[in-house]
């Protein structure tokens, strides 16, 4: 298969910085950087293609567990242990706001597209939406409807998304006032996209990735090989949608053809867990960041 | 930053900025070091640390004061003796007659001690004396990192009393115990070559003699005569060589106590400077992960506000654990020896920190040999009397039992428990019950046969289970005691088993609870097997055997081994599950709830798993089926779809940029209403009262709340909308249509559709609300005539709900004229309609074919959302309004169902609607203004974001034009 020697395979540089566990990895929508927050309390800034760190973040009170950056790469948040959601200037580095109101944890936020909204998943169960644009700090919106912890969002123009371990992902369909419920039997890790909107993956602790059809509702396809049973990992799908990423516990990065399912190749990315993979938005470019502290940069 | 603070309020002082003080600061510092030096004395000023000036008051000198602030002398200030009592107080020294001597006085006395010749200072008193002088003297000459003179305890005499010195002549040294040479020759050999090893290692030697490690010391003790006692455990005079105090803690501070790593760390410093490296490759990193990661995240503690708890447990540490078990390679030996050895031995034998375990004790612990046992003793005791009953060789015969149940059953218990406890317990009974008629049966009265049969019965039962345990006794040795035997013993037995056994023996129906439980005691169990029932896992004999194994171990209490024979080649995750299931089973069977059927097991095993399956913790290990077909179950099941309501708020569809669904029925209620609403409410205390006659069936469907309803005010609001979340509440949605249709909904979309449209509408619509307004109390009237006019039985509310929608959906020719407000229906019909079929066809969809809706929906989606989607709308409409008219034809109790499943948008647009008649209804009343204040205030308040468009705001202002008319 030509698509194999496609893969991001090779490692092209290492992110060393991070003091403890690297949480999270994110390109930037251009992909020519990347934000990764860990263990130690700080989100960094990193040029993935030169290896470069630009900027710390240091504000958190404790582990910072994921990072979203707008668009038009001037604004950040994060969220983390210290249950609340950081709004943050990416040049000044200065928390322009602080969002509080989640009962535990904060696992994962999100811009939506005009950046005018965050939606952050936490460990009390529920889905909190804060105003970017006011000054007011309660949230707008608050989903409350799961019956677990949220671990992953993803939003839409239209649609919030939120995988759930109690097995369900929900699409909250803002347009038509619909939530549709999605129950695949399994705690869900982490959801991501197609790039086309079409599907969703959703990575759950049964050492299954599990591809569902968003507008049906049906399982279309599972990933299976890797191990996840007890940590938040990351899966996503490449930029042509053609394959299936993810990071597995023991260390190794697992490359799925979306379609048939077979591992087309795996590889040991790192000496722990990979916690987080994100895939470049247009290249044959990946980064992966892990409990070893590292995050590499990979590349066909 | 201001901005960002505006939400708070702060309490206290804030702490000034430090780089405000550090500057003052620096530029006093510079002052001081740098250009005043340069400068000549007569141009330098004085500024205190802070860099100011000091100022003594105008007309007491100002800045000259005091020779410039410099010193209250003309010479300056050149301190001497005297200690500023502001900041070191002035300690109170202990005089002595030394301090008012001179040198040579001081000299003379040197030589005139008192004190024992160093020859025969045994105990080393005097030279212990002389040795503290002498450090007190150094002390004065180098400066130490400890002021002061050196502590007693810490000086410690170097010189040897005369006994050491004979036991070094003989051949003695430090560090070795006094005996005979040749018996630890072994050991001698060793210490010199660790002494050897010291040496060469240099800069660990300081700390050499005393480096008694323990393993030693208990090979020293085994090797040592009892002869020396006396010397044994004071083995030498210890050598005390003064390490140097080269840190600044305090006296006996250990400040790596708790943080071993940086001792290390320093250590490596030390060693590093001292030229031996072969520490090195302990690196800091090592060092921070490798010794401390096990509870906390690696190196990062928490805020001091935070309290330290569960979740501050470093999930990943298993990571670093790895890595620290080479880290101990590296090290030294004999370093680490002398420095974690003690603390070791203080935590291996409990002693407290300062003291050392004695070597010898005096207490001993007595100890008594096990008495003898004679070779022909049988480990069985044997009852005398009562339990040997006079054996009756024949039977008495079977008697059927006396009709009383009670007495039968009160037979049947008192023969149990004589034939368990003996000929004594009878007599007891009998002695106690002799005037009860109950228990005639013991002297021979009534029942006398049958209680003599059941005796005998359970006599043979307890016979044969005392033989049973015998046998078992026997044959098994203690050690071997499995549940069978030991339950065999105490005549034990699973309770449903022994219910079973009684119906067949006995032929009794009323089987009763005392009885069934003396009878599991006293019947013996004689099969070892368990129930037939209890194979859940009869398709898998190998863990079915597992499983009777399982049982056996919780049955047999205690701890149970982790390894389970016969499933050791089982992965670690795959015994944690089947444990699961097991417990699940056991639990199962322990209740007495075990059907044979395996569905029902297996349900109720699903639903363990399924609790399993939600927490994250047990995600791992969550597939518990392992049977083919239910995994193919599970399949089957998930991913399963699911549709709900949701509302979301406007705020969020604005910050979407998409129209809200949910647009024009009232928000939330908002968290500060003003109190005008309430007294609004309380002025119409009529309808108040029957809302909440009504209020209590709110379930209850269609017409029945029709009438309050529409009389009652926010209260329903108020009390309804916590619930329209959840509940889906039947409402007569048609009805309304029916009456009201033309302005509500319509209206809404109007004032939506406003914005584009030309301002002439606007008038129209100020227009339509005058109407109402003349309209008056129209409200009071409607829901009087309403009240009439609508039965409370459903099926005729229904029949209106039909009539309704026909009416509604003949609405779109303007030719239909309402009372209140026809001009608003003119331009607002056609996207009013659209919208609002838009969400009911949503909901019929739903209740009818779920794919239809599915491809529906992924239709719309597909589309593109966002500013085109009013036009999308439209584009469905004509296919939905199709729909809505066969809808219309359908029967009334179909219709019904529908307006049940159209839940909550509807219902709110039937609350928006009654939102607004009451607040144009209050136009009428005195609180104009009030309302008008309320309004507006709300509509500044919504006036902070930017993109208003919602119709709430519009309404806002129908209402302000509303009331500037009716002024």
């Amino acid at each position: 298969m030509s698509d194999v020697s496609e893969l991001p395979s090779k490692e092209a540089n290492v992110l060393k910085g991070h003091e403890g566990g690297v949480l999270a990895a994110r390109f930037n929508s251009d992909g020519n950087y990347c934000l990764s927050c860990g263990k130690d309390r700080t989100i960094r800034l990193w040029n993935p293609h030169r290896g470069i760190h630009i900027k710390t973040y240091k504000s958190h009170g404790r582990e910072v567990r994921d990072v979203h950056v707008t668009k038009d790469n001037s604004k950040l948040v994060s969220c983390g242990g210290d249950r609340q959601v950081f709004y943050w200037d990416v040049a000044t580095g200065s928390v322009i706001r602080k969002f509080r109101g989640h009962g535990s944890e904060v696992n994962a936020v999100k811009f939506n597209e005009y950046a005018s909204v965050v939606v952050s998943a936490g460990y009390d169960q529920s889905l909190r939406a804060w105003d970017c644009r006011s000054h007011s700090t309660e949230p707008i919106q608050i989903i409350d409807t799961f019956s677990d912890s949220v671990m992953s969002v993803c939003l839409t123009k239209t649609e919030i998304i939120a995988g759930s371990v109690d097995g369900t992902v929900r699409t909250f369909d803002i347009r038509i006032g619909r939530e549709i419920s999605d129950n695949l039997g399994q705690p869900v890790n982490c959801i991501s996209m197609s790039n086309d909107d079409n599907c969703i993956l959703a990575g759950c602790l049964d050492s299954t990735l599990r591809l569902l059809d968003r507008s049906t509702g049906e399982l279309l396809q599972e990933y299976k090989g890797h191990i996840c049973k007890s940590y938040k990992l990351d899966c996503c799908l490449t930029n042509t949608d053609a394959h299936v990423a993810g990071g597995s516990e023991d260390g190794y990065i697992y490359f799925w053809d979306l379609v048939d399912a077979s591992v087309l190749s795996r590889f040991r990315a790192h000496s722990s867990v990979v916690t987080s993979v994100s895939y470049h938005p247009t290249d044959n470019c990946m980064v992966s960041a892990s409990v070893d502290g590292t995050i590499k940069v990979w590349k066909a | 930053m201001n901005t960002d603070e505006d939400d708070f309020v702060f309490y206290g002082t804030p702490i000034q900025r430090e780089e405000e003080l550090i500057s003052r600061k620096k530029k006093a510092v510079a002052e001081a070091s740098g250009h005043l030096r340069t400068l000549p004395s007569w141009k330098q000023e004085v500024r205190d640390e802070e860099g100011r000036r000091r100022f003594h008051g105008a007309f007491t000198g100002g800045f000259s004061a005091g020779y410039y602030n410099t010193a209250g002398s003309k010479e300056g200030w050149t301190p001497q003796t005297f200690t500023s009592s502001r900041k070191n107080r002035a300690e109170f020294k202990q005089q002595s007659m030394l301090n008012f001597l001179d040198e040579d006085e001081k000299e003379e006395l040197e030589g005139r001690y008192l004190g024992t010749a160093s020859q025969f200072d045994t105990f080393g008193f005097t030279a212990a004396e002389i040795a503290r002088k002498q450090a007190e003297k150094e002390q004065q000459q180098r400066p130490s990192a400890v002021p002061g003179p050196a502590p007693d305890e810490i000086v410690l005499p170097a010189t040897e009393s005369i006994g050491v010195k004979l036991l070094l002549k003989m051949g003695w040294r430090h560090g070795h115990s006094i005996n005979d040479s040749h018996a630890n020759s072994l050991y001698k050999a060793r210490r010199e070559a660790r002494k050897a090893f010291l040496a060469f290692s240099s800069d660990d030697a300081k700390s050499q003699p005393e480096d008694s490690e323990p393993g030693e010391e208990d090979h020293k003790r085994i090797l040592d005569h009892p002869s020396v006692d006396g010397f044994s455990s004071s083995q030498s005079t210890p050598v005390y060589i003064l390490n140097p105090k080269e840190d600044t803690h305090g006296l006996g501070y250990d400040p790596y106590k708790h943080a071993p790593e940086f001792r290390e760390k320093k250590r490596t410093r030390v060693s590093g400077k001292q030229g031996h490296g072969n520490k090195q490759a302990l690196s800091i990193k090592d060092s921070l992960f490798g010794l401390k990661s096990g509870r906390a995240a690696p190196g990062f503690g928490i805020g001091a506000l935070e309290e330290y708890d569960a979740e501050d447990e470093d999930v990943y540490a298993s990571v670093y654990e790895i890595e620290d078990t080479y880290i101990q390679e590296d090290e030294e030996p004999l370093r680490s020896n002398t420095e974690n050895k003690p603390k070791l031995i203080w935590k291996e034998q409990g002693v407290l920190s300062g003291f050392k375990v004695a070597l010898n004790s005096d207490y001993q612990l007595e100890r008594f040999d096990p008495p003898v046992i004679p070779k022909d003793f049988l480990p069985h005791h044997k009852f005398p009397g009562p339990l040997e009953f006079d054996n009756k060789p024949d039977a008495p015969p079977e008697v059927p039992p006396p009709e009383d149940d009670n007495l039968k059953i009160l037979i049947e218990g008192v023969a149990t428990l004589v034939a368990r406890c003996g000929k004594l317990f009878e007599d007891l009974s009998r002695e106690k019950n002799q005037s009860n008629p109950l228990f005639s049966f013991l002297t021979g009265g009534n029942g006398h046969d049958y209680y003599s049969r059941k005796l005998w019965e359970e006599q043979q039962k307890r016979n044969g289970q005392k033989k049973i345990a015998l046998d078992g006794k026997f044959s098994s040795s203690v050690d071997k005691m499995t549940v069978e035997s030991r339950g065999k013993i105490l005549g034990e037995m699973p309770l449903e088993r022994s219910s079973r056994d009684l119906s067949s023996s006995i032929a009794s129906v009323n089987v009763n609870l005392p009885f069934n439980l003396s009878d599991t005691f006293t019947k013996p169990e004689s099969s070892s097997e368990l129930p037939e029932v209890a194979k859940p896992f009869q398709d898998d004999p190998g863990k079915q055997a597992r499983f009777e194994q399982f049982l056996k171990e919780k049955y047999q209490g205690g701890i149970r081994s982790t390894v389970s024979s016969g499933a050791s080649n089982m992965s670690e995750a795959a015994r944690a599950r089947e444990r699961l299931d097991f417990e699940a089973a056991a639990e199962v069977i322990e209740k007495g709830k075990f059907i044979k059927e395996n569905k029902l097991h297996s349900q109720q095993l699903m639903g363990f798993s399924a609790i399993g399956g939600t927490q994250l913790t047990f995600g791992g290990l969550q597939q518990v089926k392992d049977t083919q077909d239910e995994d193919l179950a599970t399949k089957k099941i998930y991913p399963r779809r699911e549709e709900f309501q949701w509302r979301p708020s406007g705020i969020l569809c604005k910050r979407f940029d998409l129209i809200d669904p949910y647009m024009g029925k009232p928000p939330p209620p908002p968290r500060m209403r003003s109190k005008m609403d309430s007294l609004i409410v309380t002025s119409d205390l009529k309808a108040m009262k029957m809302e909440e006659a009504f209020s209590a069936d709110r379930n209850q469907p269609l017409a029945l709340q029709f009438s309050p309803q529409e009389v009652s005010k926010d209260v329903v609001d108020r009390e309804t909308e916590p619930e329209v979340q959840v509940e889906n509440v039947e409402r007569p949605v048609d009805l309304y249509k029916a009456i009201f249709s033309d302005d509500s909904d319509d209206e809404i979309e109007a004032s939506n559709l406003n914005t584009k449209e030309d301002p002439e509408k606007k008038v129209e619509v100020v227009h339509s609300t005058l109407n109402r307004l003349m309209a008056g109390d129209f409200l009071e009237s409607l829901g009087k005539e309403l009240g009439l006019e609508v039965p409370p039985n459903p099926p005729y509310s229904a029949n209106i709900a039909g009539s309704s929608r026909q009416k509604e959906s003949a609405i779109p020719n303007p030719g239909n004229v309402n009372i209140l407000s026809v001009e608003e229906n003119s331009f607002s019909i056609p996207i009013a309609h659209s919208v609002s079929r838009k969400e009911r066809a949503a909901n019929d969809e739903k209740t009818e074919k779920k794919g239809e809706s599915r491809k529906e929906e992924s239709a719309k989606k597909g589309e593109s959302p966002g500013p085109s989607e009013d036009k999308s709308d439209k584009v469905h409409s004509g296919k939905i309004a199709r729909e809505v008219r066969k809808k219309a034809k359908l029967p009334p109790s179909l219709h019904r169902k529908r307006t049940s499943t159209s839940s909550e948008d509807e219902r709110s647009r039937k609350r928006s609607r009654r939102h607004r008649h009451s607040s144009s209804d209050s136009y009428s009343d005195s609180s104009n203004d009030h309302r008008d204040r309320h309004h507006s205030r709300s509509k500044g308040r919504k006036k902070r974001s930017s993109r208003e468009k919602t119709s709430s705001k519009k309404h806002h202002k129908h209402h302000k034009h509303g009331s500037k008319n009716s002024q």
